[in-house]
């Protein structure tokens, strides 16, 4: 069996291919994708853990943290379509009114 | 079985009760009551009266009563040495200065309300409605400032008699004089009644009560006291005795100020501007009373602090004189009244303060009721001279209203003190108390009360001549203007009440005949009895109020100290009366004649000082306006600048901060991504580098 802490290395490259992607980024859509790794990473997480220590919880909560991204990504579709109804453009770097 | 006792509130209740009719049909706006609403007014000071006269009747049998009716506010733990928790309550005290007390106000009450039917109601007033509701929550207060049973009350309806006397002299509000002087009676009082307040404060700190009888009460527990038995608290590392001193003259503010004693006393010759009925009910009979009947009320405290006494007595000496010079230049008739009135209430401290607690309550008596007289007289008078007040406009009037001529000869008798009309026997004895205890007590309260008595007595001199002045001025002569040839005529409503006075400033001091008891040996000085009470038990041992044991606490070495010196009655009765007769004489004389001239105006620079009340107004305006004024700017700027300042100096701390740091939320959503992650990356290794991860 392949030990657990190559599942965890594996998780913290997507986590920080994801993380990196959000930080850098100026595309919206890409923006929701490098979420998505860092959903994902998380995901690989509970299922290594659960693979760990033989229970089905972590599992379970990969299933729950799947339907989490799906809509997850529906709210940001969303508010990505009207980002580009109102700027005629994704980048998120242009809409600067929500602050002070 | 319902005694008296058991209806003894509905005295306090009766008038208020007209007071609610009266303010109930002027807020329906709707012409409801026949005489502007003065026969509710009537009808409950009668009912007042006829419980009065039962209560007094009741404590004449030997009952008294004092119990609480209500308690509005109660403590749970005893704080300090106090025996109990704090309680704030209601209740009556009814014994026989109460009760005395009681008729006199309920009487005086009575007939200004009848007398008012022919001096506004006859007249044409208009705003009856609030002049009569003015007048019941006027007797109302002062009625229950009688029955108080403990000190917080007597104050809470003592600020309430303030309140009427300011509604009733700013009646006529819309001519320029009375609103400004309703405003100086109330502001001169309020300034009184400020330390009235903190000493009853600090009566509740020292005794942990307020009650005035009975066992418990603050006087017995200040006389155990001084005498051992029981312990106080005292503030500022003070003996009991100079604490109770420091209490006394803080409570004696109010007196001072509600009394119009001297400094205080320049708001009462304003308050004249007041219907004149007014004048008499609350600026001659009763109000004005409240402040010496506070003192007689706790005299068993007072008893036991000499230096009070002291004060007491050269305040009251001090004014009696004082105003008594200043009545002698007057023009107008109630102003002479408004200055013999502050003298008078001189004389009733000065009987006080010199341990005369009978003799300044017997002072308090008769002249409640020449003084109304007086007063009523004069609104007599005015009503004939069509609202003139100028005494050099009447002369003549003896002949075209000869009621009201009698009966104002009788009270100006009886405030002169010639014998044998009231104001001589109490006057008398007052002048007596003093002079004995001055001259048998030893050290600065004997010396106190010799100067005090050298002022009472150069004030009966004054006193005979500034009323015979005005006597002689008002009624005899020939008229002096047209409106004097052709007075007005008044109506049995006026002449009801100036009689039934008249015969009482005629016989009431037959109640004390000191002088007389001495030279025939009759038992006749009621008074004494009646404020003395049974020599063994009954209400003197149950409620401590009685004559007898403040005699005691001035006699003794731990109270007051005094000593009474073996004199004759008769020496200083006849000495006071020649004086006052000599003064009435001389007024007689100088302007007894058809056209008298002015001759106080021969006096020169003194007329002008005295016209002008030694410049005490003009003195206590450039205090405020010259003092306090520049005092309260300098205390503003240090509010606003440096109070202010250092708060104001806080919240601009985080207010600039804040709008510095708001600058970090720009809007843009990548700033906020990497903000989060660098505090988390800086949680976690904060966290690494104290859970020594590493």
């Amino acid at each position: 069996m392949v030990p657990v802490k190559y599942y965890l290395l594996l998780s913290a490259a997507v986590f920080c291919i994801g993380l990196y992607g959000l930080l850098t980024r100026e595309n919206a859509l890409l923006f929701l994708m490098s979420v998505e790794l860092m959903l994902n990473a998380a995901n690989i997480n509970f299922i290594a853990f659960s693979l760990q220590w033989g229970n089905l919880t972590g599992q379970v909560f990969s299933l729950f943290l799947m339907a989490l991204a799906a809509a997850e990504v529906a709210v940001g579709i969303g508010i990505i379509l009207v980002l580009y109804r109102n700027f005629k453009e994704i980048n998120v770097t242009v809409p600067r009114s929500m602050r002070w | 079985m319902a005694g008296p006792f058991d209806y003894s509130p509905a005295i306090v209740a009766l008038p208020f009760l007209s007071f609610c009719v009266a303010v109930g049909v002027a807020l329906s706006g709707r012409d409801l009551l026949p005489k502007g609403g003065a026969l509710p007014g009537i009808a409950a000071t009668a009912g007042s009266l006829l419980l009065s006269l039962w209560t007094f009747f009741a404590v004449s049998q030997g009952e008294t009563y004092n119990e609480t009716i209500y308690t509005w506010a109660a403590g749970t733990q005893v704080t300090g040495t106090l025996g109990e928790p704090l309680e704030l309550t209601f209740g009556l005290l009814l014994d026989p200065l109460s009760a005395m007390m009681l008729v006199i106000v309920s009487l005086v009450a009575l007939l200004v309300h009848v007398f008012s039917l022919g001096y506004m109601n006859d007249e044409g007033e208009t705003g009856l409605l609030r002049y009569y509701a003015g007048l019941g929550l006027f007797t109302a207060s002062m009625l229950g400032f009688v029955v108080a049973h403990n000190l917080l009350m007597a104050f809470m309806f003592f600020e309430l008699v303030g309140l009427c006397s300011y509604l009733l002299i700013g009646f006529w509000f819309r001519r320029s004089g009375p609103p400004s002087a309703a405003k100086k009676a109330f502001l001169v009082t309020r300034f009184g009644d400020y330390f009235f307040l903190i000493g009853v404060v600090a009566v509740f700190a020292t005794f942990g009560t307020a009650k005035f009888a009975g066992a418990g009460s603050f006087p017995m527990m200040a006389s155990n006291a001084l005498e051992g038995e029981a312990a106080v608290n005292t503030f500022f590392g003070l003996e009991p005795q100079a604490w109770f001193t420091v209490i006394g003259l803080l409570v004696l503010g109010g007196v001072i100020g509600k009394s119009a004693q001297f400094p205080l006393h320049t708001w009462l010759p304003d308050a004249m501007e007041g219907p004149t009925p007014v004048s008499a009910l609350i600026h001659a009979a009763t109000m004005v009373a409240a402040g010496v009947y506070l003192i007689a009320r706790m005299y068993g405290f007072y008893a036991v602090a000499p230096t009070a006494l002291a004060v007491i007595a050269l305040v009251g000496g001090f004014t009696a004189l004082f105003a008594a010079s200043m009545g002698l230049v007057k023009k107008e008739i109630k102003q002479v009244l408004a200055y013999s009135t502050i003298s008078q209430y001189g004389y009733i401290m000065l009987g006080l303060g010199a341990g005369g607690y009978v003799a300044g309550t017997f002072h308090l008596l008769t002249h409640a009721f020449f003084k109304a007289l007086l007063f009523l007289g004069a609104g007599s008078v005015i009503i004939a001279m069509h609202h003139n007040e100028n005494m050099w406009d009447m002369g003549g009037l003896k002949d075209k209203m000869p009621v009201t001529y009698y009966t104002f000869l009788a009270g100006s008798l009886a405030l002169a003190g010639i014998v044998p009309f009231a104001g001589f026997w109490s006057k008398d004895e007052v002048l007596y108390e003093a002079l004995v205890h001055g001259l048998g007590t030893t050290g600065g309260l004997g010396t106190a009360l010799l100067v005090a008595y050298g002022m009472g007595l150069l004030a009966v001199l004054f006193t005979g001549f500034y009323t015979f002045r005005m006597v002689m001025l008002t009624f005899h002569g020939e008229p002096r203007s047209d409106t004097a040839r052709d007075p007005h005529g008044v109506g049995w409503n006026v002449k009801l009440p100036l009689v039934v006075l008249g015969i009482l400033a005629t016989t009431i001091g037959f109640v004390n005949m000191v002088p007389v008891q001495e030279l025939t040996g009759l038992h006749i000085d009621f008074l004494h009895q009646w404020l003395y009470g049974p020599e063994e038990g009954g209400w003197p041992e149950l409620l401590g109020t009685g004559g007898a044991q403040y005699h005691d606490a001035l006699f003794a070495e731990y109270g007051a100290g005094m000593d009474a010196a073996e004199l004759s009655s008769l020496l200083p009765a006849v000495l006071s009366l020649g004086l006052a007769l000599f003064g009435a004489g001389s007024a007689y004389v100088l302007y007894g004649g058809d056209d008298p001239d002015p001759y106080t105006d021969k006096l020169g620079p003194i007329k002008d000082v005295l016209y002008n009340n030694y410049y005490q107004d003009e003195y206590q305006v450039w205090l405020a306006e010259g003092v306090v004024l520049p005092l309260s700017k300098k205390a503003d700027t240090f509010d606003q600048g440096i109070i202010d300042g250092v708060v104001n100096g806080v919240s601009s701390v985080s207010l600039f901060s804040g709008s510095r740091l708001k600058r970090i939320q720009d809007g843009v959503v990548t700033h906020y991504a990497a903000m989060i992650t660098l505090s988390l990356t800086a949680i976690l290794v904060a966290f690494a580098l104290l859970g020594g991860w590493f």
